[in-house]
C-alpha cells in the first residue's frame, strides 16, 4: 500500500501492533512447553529449576493417561480412514463428474463446519444412545468422521482439480480400464494430497472434544475430554506435560503436511489450510 | 471410454431441463452419483438425522405429545440471560478479533515474502492447536500469580494485580485467541486481492491518505470484513471451551447450558430446543451474510453502470 505508506513513525506503530498480536497468538502455547519442563508447575516464569517430572508422572501406576492416549490414537486412525474414504469418493464425484445437484451436495458436505458442534454432538448422542454404543470407539469414531470429512473432500478436491484431467483421458484412450486409470495415473499423483488429507482428518479427531464429551462412557475417556475434565475439578500439574505432547503432535503433523507438499506433484495444490475455504463456506454454499 | 473425452461435455449452455434428462443418462452421471453416494448417505444417517431428531425432541413434552414449552423455557429467566450472555459475549469477541485481525492481517499484507510467510506461520501453527491446550496456556498466563500479573505487578503497574480470569476480560481474551486465526486469514486474502493501482489512482487525483483509507480501501474490505464478523459470530455462538473454563458465573454460554443440562440434569428436551435455537441463529447468520452479499453486489453493480 505504498499511497498510504505513512510516516516512520507510523510503520513503527504498526510494526510493534502487529508484533504484539503476534505474541498474543503464540504465548499461550510457549509458556505451556516451557511449565511443562519446570520444576514448580504454577510458580514463576520462565521457571528457575528444569524437570521431566510432569512427563514421568503421566506413565506412573494407576495414570488415566496411558489409556485416555491409546484411545484417542484409536479413534483418530479410525476415523482418519472413515473420511479418506468418504473423502476420496466425494472428491472424485464432485470434480471429476457430472454430478446432479452437485452445489447440494458440496453445501451437505461443508455444513458440519458451520453447525454448533454441541448441536452435532447432542444429536450423535441420541443417535448411539438407543444402541447402546455409548463409549465405543467405533460411534466416536463416526462422529469425528462428521467434521474430518469435510476437511478431506476440501483438501482432495483441491488435489484432484490440479491433476491434469487430460493424463487421465489419455490413459483411457490408450485401452486402460477405469480401475487402471486410477491406480496407475490418479492415485501417484493424487498421493501428496491424501496424505494431507489423513494428516488433517487425525488431528481433527485427535483434539476434538465435545463429541467425545458427549459420546463416551466413564472408563472410555479420550485425552482432551481426559484435560477437560483435570482442569474443571482439580488441578493436576502433569497437564501440561499432555499439552505439550498434543502441541507437539500438532507441529509435527503440519510439518509433515509441509514436507509432502514439497515432495511436489498436484499435491502441491491442496490447500494447507483447509480452514480457508471452510470460513468462507457461506459464499460456496449459495444453493442450498 | 468415449465418455472421458471433453467432447462429450456440452459445450454451450444447454436449457437447464434438456441438460438434465441428457445427463441422468450419461455415465459420467452415474459414475458422480456412485461416487456421491457414500458421503451423502453417511451425513444423511449421522449429521441431518441425528439434527432432525434433536429437533423432534424439543417439540415433545413428557408424555410425547408436542409442545412449545421447552422454547418458552428457553426464554424465560436465567435461561434468557445466558442467551443473552451469549451474544454479547459472540458480538464482543468477533468485534475485536476483526479489529484486531484487521490491523495484523494489513501489516502481513505489508512485509516481505519471507517475513509474511513467518507471521502466517505463527497465525496459521496455533489454529491447528487443540483450542483447550491454549486456553489452559491463557489461564496460566493470566492467573493471580500468573506470567501476566507477575510482569505487571514487577514493573509496578498501578492496580495490578488484576482479576483476569473468571470473568468476561478472561472469556473475551481467551476466545479472541482462539478466533482471531480465522479473522486473519480470511482479511489477508482479501486484501491481497486489491488492487493496488485503484489506491495509487485515487492519490493521483488528490485524495489524501484519509480519504484513500476510508472511500477507496475499506469499502473494497468491507466484503470481507462482514464475512469475517459473522463468521466469527456464528462460531462463538456454539463455542464451549474457553468459557466454561475461563468463565466465571456470569458468563454461562448456551452451550455449557446444554452441557449442564444433559450431564447433570438429565433435562433432554430443553437442551434440545437450546440446541435448535442456536442453530436457528446460526442459520440466520448465513442468512444475513448472503443477504449482505447479494445487496453489496448489488451496489456495486449500479456504481458501474452508472
Amino acid at each position: 500500500m505504498i499511497e498510504l505508506r505513512a510516516t516512520l513513525a507510523g510503520r513503527i506503530a504498526l510494526a510493534v501492533l502487529s508484533t504484539l498480536i503476534l505474541l498474543f497468538l503464540a504465548m499461550p502455547i510457549i509458556v505451556i512447553v516451557v511449565t511443562s519442563f519446570g520444576k514448580d508447575a504454577f510458580g514463576s516464569f520462565p521457571p528457575e529449576a528444569w524437570t521431566l517430572g510432569w512427563y514421568e508422572q503421566l506413565f506412573a501406576d494407576g495414570s488415566k493417561w496411558p489409556a485416555a492416549l491409546s484411545l484417542s490414537v484409536l479413534v483418530a486412525s479410525l476415523t482418519t480412514v472413515f473420511s479418506l474414504v468418504l473423502g476420496i469418493t466425494a472428491a472424485t464425484a464432485l470434480v471429476r463428474s457430472d454430478l446432479p445437484l452437485r452445489s447440494a451436495v458440496y453445501g451437505l458436505v461443508l455444513a458440519p463446519l458451520v453447525i454448533p458442534q454441541v448441536v452435532i454432538a447432542l444429536g450423535l448422542f441420541l443417535l448411539f444412545e438407543p444402541a447402546a454404543m455409548l463409549g465405543s470407539p467405533i460411534a466416536i469414531a463416526f462422529g469425528h468422521t462428521v467434521l474430518a470429512s469435510p476437511i478431506a473432500v476440501m483438501i482432495l478436491m483441491a488435489t484432484l482439480k490440479g491433476i491434469d484431467e487430460r493424463l487421465e483421458d489419455a490413459a483411457a484412450s490408450m485401452g486402460a480400464s477405469r480401475l487402471t486409470v486410477w491406480r496407475r495415473i490418479t492415485f501417484p499423483l493424487a498421493a501428496p494430497g491424501m496424505i494431507a488429507a489423513a494428516i488433517f482428518s487425525f488431528i481433527t479427531s485427535f483434539d476434538e472434544f465435545f463429541i467425545s464429551q458427549f459420546l463416551s462412557s466413564v472408563d472410555t475417556v479420550t485425552l482432551p475430554v481426559q484435560v477437560f475434565n483435570v482442569l474443571q475439578y482439580n488441578v493436576d500439574p502433569s497437564v501440561t506435560a499432555v499439552s505439550a505432547i498434543l502441541i507437539a503432535v500438532a507441529v509435527v503433523a503440519l510439518a509433515l503436511v509441509v514436507a509432502v507438499r514439497r515432495l511436489g506433484g498436484p499435491g502441491k495444490q491442496a490447500g494447507l489450510l483447509p480452514t480457508e475455504s471452510a470460513v468462507s463456506l457461506p459464499a460456496g454454499s449459495e444453493t442450498r | 471410454m468415449a465418455v472421458l473425452a471433453p467432447a462429450s461435455r456440452p459445450a454451450a449452455p444447454v436449457p437447464r431441463r434438456k441438460r438434465q434428462a441428457r445427463l441422468l443418462s450419461d455415465r459420467r452421471t452415474r459414475f458422480g452419483l456412485l461416487n456421491a453416494a457414500p458421503v451423502v448417505l453417511y451425513l444423511l444417517i449421522l449429521f441431518v438425522y441425528p439434527i432432525f431428531s434433536t429437533l423432534m425432541l424439543s417439540l415433545k413434552d413428557q408424555a410425547g405429545g408436542f409442545t412449545l414449552h421447552w422454547y418458552a423455557d428457553a426464554f424465560r429467566g436465567a435461561n434468557l440471560e445466558i442467551l443473552l450472555t451469549t451474544l454479547r459475549i459472540s458480538a464482543e469477541t468477533s468485534l475485536i478479533s476483526l479489529v484486531v485481525g484487521f490491523v495484523l492481517a494489513s501489516a502481513i499484507c505489508r512485509l516481505k515474502p519471507l517475513w509474511a510467510g513467518l507471521a502466517m506461520l505463527v497465525v496459521v501453527v496455533p489454529h491447528f492447536i487443540s483450542a483447550l491446550v491454549r486456553t489452559y496456556g491463557w489461564i496460566i498466563l493470566l492467573g493471580d500469580n500468573g506470567v501476566v500479573n507477575n510482569a505487571l505487578t514487577d514493573s509496578r503497574f498501578p492496580g495490578a494485580p488484576f482479576q483476569l480470569l473468571y470473568n468476561e476480560i478472561g472469556v473475551v481474551i481467551g476466545t479472541t485467541a482462539v478466533m482471531l486465526p480465522y479473522t486473519v486469514l480470511l482479511l489477508y486474502a482479501v486484501m491481497k486481492g486489491i488492487d493496488r493501482r485503484l489506491l495509487a489512482a485515487a492519490a493521483s487525483m488528490g485524495a489524501g491518505k484519509i480519504t484513500i483509507f476510508r472511500r477507496v480501501y475499506v469499502p473494497l474490505v468491507a466484503p470481507g470484513l462482514v464475512n469475517a464478523g459473522v463468521l466469527c459470530f456464528i462460531l462463538c455462538l456454539g463455542y464451549y471451551l474457553t468459557p466454561a473454563l475461563m468463565g466465571g458465573e456470569k458468563q454461562t454460554m448456551v452451550a455449557s447450558l446444554i452441557d449442564e443440562q444433559v450431564m447433570k440434569q438429565n433435562q433432554w428436551n430443553g437442551a434440545s430446543a437450546l440446541g435448535i435455537i442456536l442453530l436457528l441463529f446460526t442459520f440466520a447468520g448465513l442468512i444475513l451474510l448472503r443477504l449482505l452479499k447479494s445487496a453489496g453486489e448489488a451496489y456495486r453493480n449500479r456504481g458501474t453502470a452508472s
